[in-house]
């Protein structure tokens, strides 16, 4: 279920979570507020320990989810290097098997082509649901045993299928690489953790003895912002899934070279 | 800013609160409160019911097929090209709307070569919920997967010429048969057109399709009154021809009828090179040879050959033409169409016809569409289902090797030549006709060799 907001354009999943956060605060703020307020009614300079604690709280909590966010970023960013590194190795590649003698070179092209052409139209959609595609790998092989099909019969087919068979070694590192990605995502514990904490957060601000309105006012905007920064992580997290994602454009831009050339 | 609770200001009137004038506070709280869980409920409802899909139609669960080619091994090299075809045809399908309002979704394992996994995956296809199977090349495969269509009582599109003497009501062939394909190439050769030949050698890859079809090209030549002047059968893959080539040039034929397939014709052409077996003198018909499998083959080895067939790029058609464009804009400038990636384009959207038509995906409802007669307007011309037979009608193409690795067409037929799975000549008898009964069987027939 919780998969299915990144189907939804980033700027009404951002909305939505804001909306989330802010109308938390606000029902709680109207329904529970009366209650929590209870146990710190009496106590003398109430409104100073509350602020002591949620100060304190907010360190541990913003530690927390900047650290998260940091890290959602960096496997986004990796992810999409990795995808660049694939799609550089796989150009390279093409390159390379376009000097062997036909008909290799034109059946190990073609076998090229293809990959490109089912990682675009096929295996990207997938990988955006979450799935990790498979039929990449037949391909992949398919190429493989073509290229090791080929006998170098000169000292220059030696090294440039030496060549080839280390560009390819680096390909199918990153296609491994990327493959992995597919899955990678925030743990779920971690998101306990960061929503318990936004719960806790929330729930502090309304011990705050406050003008109904200013509470509801400062109360909203903090929760505005929590909601933005979970917003934030969700949409780095799953590095193929919604509009923040890793696009399949190096793969496209390659491919476009592939059938005009 | 914390308001100010001290005794002193414990009384104070609310100055600045709206709340004070019209309603209490806790009417206030009570109807926000409502208020605010309704407008919660309303715009989170869609994303907690219905996965945020909120205002769009569900559109149903994409049609499942299976593409069962070999992307490995020996056979890749002339499979692979037919998934891409059918990919190709899939993805216009789906672009155009899909199939009764559905997208298709295809799913391609790799059988590797290997008769032993066809079945094997053919299954997982089945069990995965594929609405129909298109694949298979050699007929070892195709054998192989038929009794697993049959359990499953689905469909298995079969687009390559293949031998005939075999009928299944799960099973659409879209390939030519021996009397579309081996009789008109030796009524060719044995014509003027085709220099009065008389000396037929039979060259063959050792499995069912060139025992079969050698058999019945031994009973046709019977009719006319000849015999081949040779029969031999190497293993599939085998690319040593030497003695082969040499018993061709002991035997005096004047052509060979071949029956040879996948890589071993790298073997058989360099052969007849090496030999220096002049194509003029004595030329090479082969059956299994298109643009795709002359790509691996040398120009200089394999031009004046003949190959027989129902397509070929290099037909003028204006619908082959755009086909070819579309083809080559989408997978490259550089690939190539032949048979039989023509036949099986047709045999993908005579499926489609055929379920459109029964408006729906159960097997004996297409087949029984199917039996109404379908009819498909291929690159290559009208192609129509036989209802009596399910093969299809199939114009025959002859063409002759060029330098550049596609064909002139020297000779076709004047309209489409309808398919006979079991020609009279070779099994006297049997008939199939699925508008009537199906499969009549006449007496045992016994084809020489391990088919």
């Amino acid at each position: 279920m919780f998969y299915s907001v990144y189907e939804l354009p980033t700027h009404i999943f951002a909305i939505l979570m804001i909306a989330f956060f802010v109308g938390f605060y606000w029902i709680g703020a109207l329904l529970l507020r009366p209650i929590l307020r209870q146990f710190v009614k009496h106590t003398k300079g109430a409104n100073d320990v509350v602020g002591y604690v949620l100060s304190c709280f907010c360190v541990f909590y913003g530690l927390l989810l900047g650290l998260i966010a940091v890290s959602a970023y960096q496997n986004a960013s990796e992810t999409g290097t990795n995808v660049t590194r694939e799609a550089a190795a796989l150009s390279a590649l093409y390159e390379d098997v376009s000097r062997y003698p036909d008909p290799y070179g034109q059946n190990l092209q073609w076998l090229l082509r293809d990959y490109t052409r089912y990682v675009i139209k096929y295996a990207w959609p997938l990988q955006r649901q979450g799935i990790t595609p498979v039929e990449g790998t037949i391909r992949a092989q398919a190429f493989q045993e073509k290229l090791l099909d080929f006998t170098p019969q000169t000292r220059v087919e030696e090294i440039l299928h030496a060549e080839a068979l280390r560009q390819f070694n680096s390909f199918l590192e990153y296609r491994r690489m990327r493959l992995f990605s597919v899955s990678t995502c925030i743990p779920s514990v971690m998101w306990y953790v960061v929503i318990l904490g936004a719960v806790i957060n929330i729930a502090m601000v309304w011990l705050f003895d406050m003008k109904f309105l200013t509470h509801m006012a400062l109360g909203g905007l903090l929760s505005a912002y929590l909601g933005t920064m979970i917003f934030l992580i969700a949409a780095m997290d799953n590095p193929f899934r919604g509009e923040v994602s890793v696009s399949s454009q190096p793969f496209e831009a390659l491919y476009k070279h592939m059938v005009e050339e | 800013m914390p308001r100010d609770v001290s005794p002193e200001n414990k009384k104070a009137p609310r100055r600045h609160s709206p709340l004070a004038t019209s309603q209490s506070r806790r009417e206030f709280v009570r109807r926000s409160g409502v208020a605010a869980t309704l407008a919660a409920a309303q715009g989170l409802a869609p994303i907690i019911f219905a996965g945020c899909t909120s205002g769009v139609p569900a559109k149903g669960q994409p049609i499942k097929i299976g593409l069962l080619h070999s992307q490995t091994g020996t056979m890749a090299i002339s499979e692979t090209s037919l998934r891409d075809v059918e990919l190709f045809a899939i993805e216009q399908i789906n672009s155009a709307g899909g199939l009764l309002g559905r997208q298709i979704e295809a799913s391609a394992p790799d059988p590797r070569s290997r008769d032993d996994l066809f079945p094997k995956r053919a299954r997982e296809l089945l069990s995965g919920g594929a609405a129909a199977i298109f694949g298979c090349w050699t007929s070892t495969s195709r054998k192989a997967v038929i009794p697993v269509v049959e359990e499953f009582n689905r469909l298995l599109f079969y687009s390559v010429q293949y031998e005939g003497n075999e009928t299944s009501k799960n099973v659409v062939y879209g390939g030519l048969v021996p009397n579309q394909q081996v009789l008109p190439s030796i009524d060719w050769l044995v014509s003027a057109a085709g220099g009065l030949r008389k000396k037929v050698f039979l060259l063959g890859s050792d499995y069912i399709f060139p025992r079969t079809a050698n058999f019945i090209a031994k009973k046709y030549l019977e009719t006319k009154g000849l015999k081949p002047a040779g029969e031999i059968y190497l293993p599939l893959g085998h690319r040593e021809f030497g003695p082969a080539m040499q018993a061709i040039l002991a035997s005096s034929a004047d052509c060979v009828l071949s029956t040879v397939n996948g890589n071993s014709n790298v073997g058989l052409f360099a052969g007849m090179a090496s030999a220096k077996i002049d194509p003029d003198r004595v030329p090479v018909l082969s059956t299994s040879i298109a643009e795709d499998e002359l790509r691996n083959l040398l120009p200089e080895q394999v031009q004046g050959h003949f190959a027989a067939s129902c397509y070929f790029q290099s037909l003028p058609q204006e619908a082959n033409r755009q086909w070819i464009e579309h083809f080559r804009k989408e997978f490259g400038y550089d690939r190539v169409t032949g048979d039989p990636m023509e036949p099986d384009w047709c045999l993908l959207h005579l499926w489609k016809k055929a379920v459109e038509k029964a408006g729906s995906l159960e097997t004996d409802a297409v087949r029984a569409a199917m039996l109404e007669g379908l009819s498909f307007a291929g690159p290559g011309g009208l192609v129509t289902l036989d209802p009596k037979t399910q093969h299809t009608t199939k114009y025959f193409r002859l063409g002759r090797i060029r330098k550049d690795r596609q064909f002139d067409v020297v000779y076709e037929s004047p309209t489409p030549i309808d398919p006979d799975p079991y020609p009279q000549i070779a099994f006297p008898g049997w008939k199939c006709d699925w508008t009537d009964g199906g499969l009549t069987r006449g007496p045992e027939v016994t084809i020489d060799g391990d088919v």
